[in-house]
């Protein structure tokens, strides 16, 4: 009898009241022995282990509570204290946690032979091997020629640097090129800092520009959001497609893709003509506004933006209108990857429009407006234990090309080209598929084959894995705990990764001991002399919380640190004041106030070309979740890989709901199912960014839709050195008409 | 006794599929094994256009015609008016995902057996959880569990509020209310 079966009948036997069971409550349970997880009948002494982690299906790392019985997970439960959780998690939160389980896990450290199969070697002679080829390659062309990708997470960011920079080598790259440099770096050219919050639920009004909190969820961001509804705020959302946020939102202002920043310019300039924007604010707070307002007045238009967006000139001024009387408590969302992220040409200069409008709304720290809010991160260590890497002499190789561009996170796309131009020689990966997520994946095989050395650190055989020639087995985020996550917000907090079960693997291991122990192998061991306890226990001490506390409140806040409304931030821009105009980006190229930029390609109807938008769904992350099969089997269930058409563009040219079309462009062409739908602006083709997998050893994800970087050509933005991952237009048609 | 129902307000849907993976992961169901089916209705025409997502599961009808056509009795309506199946009776016949109007009954696909929802809140209670996982697992507080028979349970004031209504009338006495 399958423990499935138990289950059932156990459940029938306990059905006969909820009194009696609810008696139990919190006491042990098999019943609910999840039949996934469990590999033979749960045969032990049904005790249960409480572990408070995080989550790792997206960047969110939400903290839940993991119950444990018998070594098996059974259930997660996000955790009420954790700022982002609040008690709840998401579809992708519970179905990820399958990964620590799957079939499809890396087991032992691969190489790849001269036949191009990967064989199973052992951790020595992976260690000893890479080091080799380190060291000739540091030997011939220095430590920059050496480059390390990751997508942060909160050991990794810690120990990936520590290793690149011990190697002598300045080169880390988040994945931010491919997701929110553009963003990041044009917020930081005005007020100083990458990032703020809109405080969406004390809001009289939030504009989302591309982001939807229902389609990438955070269950903070979706509370927040259905507050601010029911509070009566108005939700306007911008994007080409109607996403799942209406459900809470008040408007749908369907632009064209890629025009975003011409719409807030013209909502700018009705402020401005009208006299409706903060005049004090903008003078005590900021440099340069007269130039660009200047600007603003003369082209930027309702009428000049109605032409561009596609949206009327009288949507975009009753819009600025209603702003100008919700202001303060108003904003305009940050967004994340969407619309400015690493999108288009515009990107950065997008976000840079979207800093100067709240600043014209003189909403900055205001109570329902944009919020730059508190952090607190571990302060100096003891230097005998945890020993300072020399500063690397040479710079992070791109920055002298995209000078926008944060230095921390590079610009991961010029690595690429750096590595098929010969400048990078040896490149590392972690937690990141590059390859199939990053540009176009072409070019990215063709640049990353060019490589001497390429050593990939994962779980699972993605595309980028096989690509490399050595692939080093992680555990699972189950399976390892991590240095402290440090969260800023209303209140800062910091929160702990820890181990929840046995390694399933055993031959697999933590990030922290893989680069510490090829550190030693490549003679820079003494940065490493600690274990990721010793290092997350002195970290922790700085901000005077023990490791121990931590586990077993899993989330601690620093109420001390509040964020307090009404106080004026400190700008940390080089005029430390909100900068209308920035030398930075003048020396980049750019105007110095931020101008109409077009994006690099526009849809031509007449030609039939269609701009290529992807986008999340809410139980998908990236390519790492497609390869879930719980997350999966729903894709399947509901077709959820098909592009997306407007109804409009599908009677022009023949195709019905459901119907087998042809994406093609200069770049890839595939087939796909076709969603007909009335929630898409007639200029674009929406296909959902997760799908497409190329690696037949991902079983669950191989070969399911089609995949949007095929079709994407490789070229960097201007300035800030990111993606433009819409920047590339296609044509359908209909599969054999 | 307690006459259990749930009330699913779909103002407040907005299609994640949470409800869905939380059930199936704390219930052991297999990847394929969904006891939450999802409809979505879009409405409108481009750009003033609107959409509904109605999740979907077993209705625990007082009328049930699962267990109406079940031949061996597997199907069956228990103490509390949760209906429920016994795995080790049910002979795969498949009868009752032929006779359920609402299309919510799922077949195992190692034991050929059917299963649909369980009002999963007595097993839950045990482990940890305060309510079904579905319940527990909405992010926006779309769900509600409750005894209809309490006038001043949460979900009795709240189906009066709002006026929630079964899918399909009165077409199987269905203890799921819909606010729509």
């Amino acid at each position: 009898m399958s423990e499935n079966m138990m289950t059932r009948r156990a459940f029938l036997g306990a059905s006969a009241g909820v009194a009696a069971a609810a008696a139990c409550a919190g006491g042990v349970s098999a019943v609910s022995g999840a039949q996934a997880f469990a590999a033979d009948d749960a045969a032990g002494e049904g005790v249960t282990r409480q572990v408070h982690t995080l989550c790792n299906a997206c960047s969110s790392k939400c903290g839940f509570t993991a119950y444990v019985v018998d070594g098996k997970l059974t259930k997660v439960i996000g955790d009420a204290d954790h700022p982002y959780a609040q008690g709840v998690l998401c579809a992708r939160g519970y179905g990820y946690t399958q990964i620590a389980y799957s079939e499809d896990r890396l087991t032992d450290p691969l190489k790849k032979n001269a036949q191009g199969k990967f064989e199973a070697i052992s951790w020595d002679q992976a260690y000893a091997e890479i080091a080799e080829k380190v060291k000739a390659i540091i030997d011939e062309n220095g430590p920059e020629a050496l480059a390390m990708v990751q997508d942060p997470r909160p050991s990794g960011k810690y120990y990936t640097k520590r290793f690149m920079n011990a190697l002598g080598s300045a080169n880390v790259y988040t994945h931010g090129a491919a997701c929110n440099l553009s963003k990041e770096a044009g917020f930081t050219q005005v007020i100083g800092t990458g990032n703020y919050e809109s405080d969406v639920e004390n809001s009289r009004m939030t504009m989302f520009i591309g982001r939807s909190y229902a389609d990438a969820i955070r269950p903070s961001s979706v509370a927040a959001l259905q507050k601010a509804h029911e509070n009566g705020a108005r939700i306007v959302l911008v994007d080409p497609r109607c996403n799942n946020s209406v459900a809470f939102a008040d408007e749908w202002v369907p632009i064209n893709p890629g025009t975003d920043m011409a719409f807030v310019l013209g909502m700018a300039n009705v402020l401005i003509t009208r006299g409706l924007y903060d005049a004090d604010y903008v003078a005590e707070n900021a440099v340069g506004f007269d130039e660009w307002a200047s600007y603003v007045r003369t082209t930027c238009t309702p009428e000049w933006a109605a032409e561009i967006t596609g949206i009327p000139a009288n949507t975009i001024t009753r819009l600025a209108c209603e702003f100008a009387e919700a202001a303060p408590a108003a904003s305009i969302e940050p967004s994340w990857r969407g619309a400015f992220g690493c999108a288009y040409a515009n990107s950065g200069e997008t976000a840079r429009v979207v800093c100067l409008f709240n600043t014209l709304l003189g909403c900055w720290n205001q109570p329902g407006g944009a919020l730059l809010t508190s952090s607190v991160s571990a302060g100096d260590l003891d230097k005998e234990k945890f020993p300072s890497v020399p500063k690397p002499e040479g710079k992070l190789l791109g920055q002298d090309v995209y000078p926008l561009a944060l230095s921390g996170m590079g610009s991961n796309v010029y690595a690429a080209q750096a590595a098929k131009g010969g400048q990078i020689k040896g490149m590392f990966f972690y937690n990141s598929n590059m390859a199939a997520g990053y540009s176009n994946t072409a070019y990215l095989a063709e640049a990353l084959g060019a490589l001497e050395l390429m050593v990939v650190v994962d779980v699972q055989m993605s595309e980028t894995a096989q690509l490399a020639d050595y692939v080093l087995p992680e555990c699972s985020y189950l399976e390892r705990m991590e240095l402290p996550e440090f969260i800023g917000g209303k209140v800062p907090c910091v929160a702990l990764r820890d181990q929840v079960i046995e390694r399933v693997h055993p031959n697999t291991k933590s990030c922290d001991e893989i680069f510490s122990e090829l550190a030693a192998a490549c003679g820079v061991g003494d940065y490493f002399n600690f274990t990721v306890e010793e290092l997350a226990e002195a970290q922790l001490a700085t901000v005077g919380v023990s490791l121990d506390d931590l586990r077993r409140a899993g989330t601690i806040s620093f109420p001390e640190k509040a964020f307090a409304y009404g106080s004026t931030p400190k700008w940390k821009t080089p005029t430390g004041k909100i900068q209308f105009t920035s030398e930075a980006c003048e020396k980049a190229g750019l105007s110095a106030y931020p101008v109409w930029v077009e994006p690099e390609v526009m849809p031509d109807a007449a030609a039939g070309t269609l701009r290529l938008i992807g986008g999340k769904q809410a139980h998908m992350s990236h390519t790492q979740t497609a390869n879930i099969q719980d997350l999966m089997q729903i894709t399947k269930d509901y077709e959820l890989d098909r592009v997306w058409l407007s109804t409009e563009v599908a009677e022009k040219l023949g195709i019905a709901d459901g119907d087998e079309v042809l994406v093609s462009n200069e770049c890839a062409e595939g087939k796909a199912r076709v969603k007909v739908t009335e929630r898409l602006n007639p200029t674009a083709l929406f296909m959902p960014s997760h799908y497409g997998c190329s690696s037949p050893d991902e079983h669950t994800a191989y070969g399911v839709g089609l995949r949007q970087m095929d079709f994407v050509p490789f070229h960097i933005e201007p300035g800030y050195g990111a993606t433009m991952s819409q920047e590339a237009l296609v044509t359908v048609k209909k599969v054999g008409a | 006794m307690a006459r259990y129902g749930m009330l699913i307000n779909t103002k407040k849907c907005i299609g994640c599929y949470a409800c869905r993976v939380a059930c199936q992961r704390q219930n052991g169901l297999l990847p394929d094994e969904n006891f939450i089916r999802f409809e979505e209705r879009e409405e409108g025409t481009y750009p003033s256009v609107s959409v509904e997502h109605v999740p979907l599961q077993c209705m625990h009808c007082e009328d049930a015609p699962c267990a109406a056509v079940c031949p061996t009795g597997a199907a069956h309506i228990g103490a509390d008016g949760i209906v429920a199946v016994d795995q080790g009776r049910c002979i795969g016949c498949l009868y009752c995902m032929a006779a359920c109007p609402y299309q919510v009954r799922v077949r195992n696909s190692q034991t050929g057996a059917v299963d649909k929802c369980r009002f999963c809140v007595v097993s839950a209670h045990e482990s940890g959880t305060k309510s079904c996982n579905c319940v527990d697992a909405c992010l926006t507080g779309a769900r509600i569990f409750g005894d209809l028979d309490d006038p001043d349970s949460e979900i009795s004031q709240e189906i009066a509020r709002t006026h929630a209504a079964p899918i399909a009338g009165d077409l199987t006495k269905s203890k799921i209310f819909y606010v729509r």
